[in-house]
C-alpha cells in the first residue's frame, strides 16, 4: 500500500495530524539538537545544577549532560508543529503521509551512528 | 527521597529502580515482539495451533496501550538512572577505553527518545486498527519500534555485563 493511499480522508483526524506530525519532528529536532549541541538547559548531575541553554562542564564538578535538554527542546518544537499542523484544513492535512511516521526514525539511524563517529574506534 | 535511605543503602536503591526498569523493558520486548510477529507474519486461517501460530496470534489492538505505558514507565526509569550512570558507569567505561560500547549505549538513548516521540501516531494507528488505510504504516511502525525495544534490551543487557551492579 502506498503512502498516498493511506492518506484517506477520514484518516486525517485532528489529533491523528497532532500525533503524525509530533512523531516526525520529534526525531528530526532530536537530532538536530544532538549534532548541533542546541538543549534546552543543561543538567550537572554531580552537584545537580541546572543551567539555561548549552553550557559546558564545569571544573571539579564532573561531567554536564544535555540529554534531558535535547528531549525538552524537541518536544516543544514538535509539540508547536503538531499543534499548527493540526489547525490546517482537513484537504492539506489529509495530504500529509502516514508512511512518515516510520520512515523518518529509519532514515534518521545513519545519521545517528554518524553522529556518533567519534566513539567507533576500532 | 532521602527517606528512603533511612531503610536501603543508596546501591540497594539505585540497584532497585535498574531491576524495576530492566523488568519494564522485557514486558515492552514481550509484547512489542508478539505485536510485531502478529503483524509481519499472521496466522493463516485454519493454520495448526503450535507455538509459532499461537505466538503469532496475538490481538495487535490490545496490546497498543500497554506498549504506549510500558515503554514510558521504563523510559521514565531509565532517564531517572541515567543521571547516575553518568557518572558511576560511564566514567569508568571511558577511562578503560571501551569507546565502541559507549557508543552503542549512545545510540541506544537516542532511539528509544526517538521511539518515545513516535508513541502518540503508534497510539492513534493502533487505535484505529480497523481502518485499513493505516494498515502498512501501523505494521511498519510496529517493527520499527520492536526493532529499537530489541536493540535497547540487548546494549542495555551489555553494558550491564560490563559494569555490573552495586560499583
Amino acid at each position: 500500500m502506498s503512502a498516498s493511499t493511506e492518506t484517506a480522508p477520514e484518516t486525517s483526524s485532528r489529533f491523528g495530524t497532532f500525533a503524525l506530525v509530533f512523531g516526525i519532528f520529534f526525531g528530526i529536532f532530536y537530532v538536530i539538537c544532538d549534532m548541533a549541541a542546541l538543549p534546552m538547559f543543561t543538567y550537572h548531575p554531580g552537584t545537580d545544577r541546572i543551567d539555561f541553554g548549552f553550557a559546558p562542564p564545569r571544573r571539579d564538578e564532573g561531567p554536564a549532560m544535555y540529554w534531558y535538554g535535547w528531549i525538552a527542546n524537541s518536544a516543544l518544537g514538535a509539540s508547536i508543529l503538531g499543534f499548527l499542523a493540526a489547525l490546517l484544513p482537513e484537504k492539506i492535512r489529509s495530504k500529509i503521509p502516514l508512511a512518515l511516521a516510520w520512515v523518518v526514525p529509519v532514515v534518521l539511524l545513519p545519521v545517528l551512528i554518524y553522529s556518533l563517529k567519534f566513539y567507533w574506534r576500532w | 527521597m532521602d527517606f528512603v535511605f533511612d531503610y536501603i543503602s543508596v546501591n540497594t536503591f539505585w540497584t532497585i529502580l535498574f531491576i524495576a526498569h530492566a523488568l519494564l523493558a522485557v514486558a515492552l520486548l514481550g509484547a512489542l515482539t508478539h505485536q510485531a510477529a502478529a503483524v509481519l507474519a499472521p496466522p493463516r486461517a485454519g493454520a495448526a495451533g503450535g507455538f509459532v501460530t499461537h505466538f503469532r496470534s496475538v490481538s495487535g489492538p490490545r496490546y497498543a496501550a500497554a506498549v504506549c505505558v510500558l515503554w514510558v514507565c521504563a523510559f521514565i526509569l531509565g532517564g531517572w538512572i541515567y543521571a547516575k550512570y553518568r557518572i558511576y558507569v560511564r566514567i569508568p567505561i571511558e577511562q578503560e577505553g571501551l569507546f565502541k560500547t559507549l557508543g552503542a549505549f549512545e545510540l541506544k538513548e537516542h532511539l528509544t527518545t526517538i521511539g518515545l516521540g513516535l508513541l502518540p501516531v503508534y497510539w492513534y494507528l493502533w487505535k484505529n486498527a480497523r481502518n485499513t488505510a493505516f494498515g502498512s504504516s501501523r505494521k511498519w511502525l510496529t517493527v520499527v519500534l520492536a526493532a529499537i525495544c530489541w536493540y535497547a534490551f540487548l546494549t542495555g543487557h551489555v553494558v550491564n555485563n560490563v559494569r555490573g551492579f552495586g560499583l
